[in-house]
């Protein structure tokens, strides 16, 4: 994905200085430090379709996730648990090259990680599997990516799936969370996680009451109330960190010009606890193991910030949405 | 079903010569070179225009003008049901069509030969209530048309007039301006029209349905009728915008006045960059390279300790 960008933004060679010298001296070509992100400003409500929405934006960076809910059945492996579906777009409004299939690969690669990244990996399922290792290979083409997701919780670490249930094996709600980058200014990844937590956050799922009576295999009838609303605990729901490697020093919130100057990038989502729920690396350069847990331990001071301006830009836009 | 009420209101409390609410903003699409957002009633679409710009793809290049090209996207989420979406079906390449060649009678295209100018259009809410609708997608090229005007205009493309649009229709036996989704799925005749109101031309006409001729005329007479107001509307929006832009470059009423000078950054003595402080926030930037002084390039927002984004 960054291969790609970095051919768009087309920068000199004094630029690349510019923005590397920058990096090494700690001020960025915003006058950021290299661990403050751009400021995050969050809209809920925008869809007005969709069980819940929001619109992130940070700096030229520009995303809208949408929540729809949809009575579904559970799966016969699952039959005490809800589906959620995360699907990610990038419209060609963030740049020409997402064109007609021109975005398919960022958009797959931007719903695996999200995917991963909330709903933790399949081995998982159900058990409280500490530290349950699950590596996945991906070779794409002729670079090669490797991505290591370490499911250190319970699976669906972010999204209670238990609670999505209905009627045990019968009916349950599928939450199909859809994203879209409307303008793509870099960090795409933590952009669309904070706008998929400030989504769930102004979810409202339907309550539902089932007529009694129902047996054996009959599916049974529902009742989906339009006045009653369940909301959804988004405490647990991580953010993201992504940590762009340029030069000797790693970033944070990284502007798709830093993007083209990076080496590798590790992205790490972390949860209110502190806990790490995913993790991956990519880019073209290996990385030391040890700057991996630097990294990771850098990860978790940023996210209690992000998760705390977060928080409280959410509380600020339901608050302004409810006056409105 | 009875869509213009005794009282003369239509179902969403209308009058048949009313349109519904629009809004339209400039500028939401930081790194698209011009974009735009319009809203009609419920039906919300973005803009993006990219151009004019050297044409990726030689074979299509032109030597007497430029190409315009058009995508038109639907959001996943922008309908009532969820779209299990096919990418660059039938529907959305017509509307494509339509859009582009809406707006390419438009744009002064002899101006840019060998260039490109990219529309996207992303309808990011249909109308169309709570039902898997296929029908939300013709109520929404009004709005995509509008929206392209205005991102077209940000874009500072030339253009021989500003292209808006609007439907009519006929239902109970009343001529009905702005259909919306119950409306235009009702059946009667939907007539979306886009004229260039100034040179008072029709650049798009489609109906579908049969009509009387006189009543046509009346139907298409409030159609135009619509799209003036849509223009006249359009209009204030990019005055307002210039109005807004002058203010930020700070030739409304007065010249700017630096007020501080602050040496910033100095990477390897290669380059220097000046803050400018300026009328209480401060701007960019003049960038030095070894003695030889280069131009200013352009001003940078008004966030504090902001550094300089150097174009050479």
């Amino acid at each position: 994905m960054k291969l790609i960008i970095s051919e768009m933004v087309g920068l000199s060679i004094g630029e690349k200085h510019f923005i590397q010298g920058g990096i090494a001296q700690d001020i960025r070509s915003d006058g950021r430090k290299r661990l403050t992100p751009r400021p995050i400003n969050v809209k809920t409500g925008v869809i007005s379709q969709a069980n819940g929405s929001a619109r992130v934006r940070m700096g030229a960076t520009d995303v809208i996730a949408s929540v729809k809910a949809e009575l579904g059945r559970p799966t016969a492996l699952q039959p005490d648990k809800g589906k959620v579906f995360i699907n990610v777009d990038c419209s060609p409004t963030a740049a020409p090259m997402f064109e007609g299939r021109g975005g398919e690969e960022l958009s797959a690669e931007l719903s695996v990680a999200l995917r991963h990244c909330l709903l933790g990996g399949k081995s998982g399922s159900g058990l409280s599997s500490l530290l349950a290792i699950v590596s996945q290979w991906n070779v794409f083409e002729s670079n090669c990516r490797v991505k290591i997701w370490v499911p250190l919780f319970v699976s669906g670490a972010g999204i209670e799936l238990s609670s999505l249930v209905v009627v045990e094996g019968k009916i349950c709600w599928d939450l199909y969370i859809d994203g879209l980058v409307v303008s793509s200014d870099g960090n795409l990844l933590d952009a669309l996680g904070a706008a998929i937590k400030a989504a769930l956050s102004n979810t409202g799922i339907p309550r539902v009451n089932v007529a009694a009576g129902a047996s054996g295999d009959e599916q049974p009838e529902v009742d989906v109330s339009d006045e009653e609303f369940l909301q959804f605990d988004t405490s647990k729901v991580p953010v993201i960190v992504t940590l762009t490697k340029v030069g000797k020093h790693y970033i944070v919130d990284a502007t798709s010009e830093e993007e083209s100057q990076m080496s590798s990038a590790v992205s790490i989502s972390v949860n209110r606890q502190g806990h790490i729920c995913g993790l991956t690396k990519r880019g073209g350069a290996g990385l030391d193991p040890s700057i991996i847990l630097d990294m990771v331990s850098v990860a978790k001071t940023v996210s209690e910030q992000l998760i705390n301006t977060l928080d409280s830009q959410i509380a600020a836009a339901e608050a302004g949405e409810d006056e409105s | 079903m009875e869509y213009v009420s005794p009282e003369g209101l239509r179902l969403d409390g209308r009058r048949p010569m009313e349109m519904r609410q629009i809004r339209g903003e400039i500028g939401v699409v930081d790194k698209a070179d011009g974009s735009a957002v319009f809203e009609m009633g419920n039906t919300k679409v973005i803009a993006a225009v990219y151009g004019p710009r050297e044409v990726p793809n030689r074979s299509q290049q032109m030597n007497d003008r430029a190409l315009v090209r058009c995508e038109y996207t639907m959001a996943n989420f922008s309908t009532g049901d969820r779209m299990r979406k096919p990418k660059g079906d039938r529907r959305s390449t017509e509307i494509s069509l339509v859009i582009r060649q809406t707006m390419e009678a438009c744009i002064m295209t002899h101006l840019m030969p060998r260039t490109q100018i990219d529309i996207f259009v992303q309808v990011l809410q249909a109308d169309g209530g709570k039902s898997r609708c296929l029908i939300a997608a013709v109520g929404t090229r009004s709005a995509c048309i509008n929206a392209a005007t205005l991102a077209l205009s940000d874009a500072g493309i030339p253009m021989r007039d500003l292209v808006t649009s609007c439907s009519a229709g006929y239902l109970n036996s009343t001529p009905l301006l702005d259909l919306n989704y119950v409306e235009d799925s009702a059946g009667g005749a939907d007539v979306t029209l886009g004229i260039m109101p100034k040179l008072d031309k029709v650049t798009l006409l489609q109906m579908d349905a049969k009509l009387p001729l006189d009543i046509f005329e009346n139907v298409m007479q409030l159609a135009i009728e619509g799209c003036k107001a849509v223009a006249t509307y359009i209009r204030q929006v990019l005055l307002e915008n210039t109005k807004q832009l002058e203010y930020r470059r700070g030739t409304h009423g007065q010249s700017p006045a630096y007020s501080a000078f602050k040496v910033l950054f100095s990477a390897a003595r290669r380059f220097i960059a000046v803050l400018m402080k300026f009328d209480g926030g401060y701007i960019m930037e003049t960038v030095f390279d070894e003695g030889s002084r280069l131009k200013i390039k352009h001003i940078q927002s008004s966030i504090p300790n902001q550094r300089a984004v150097f174009r050479f």
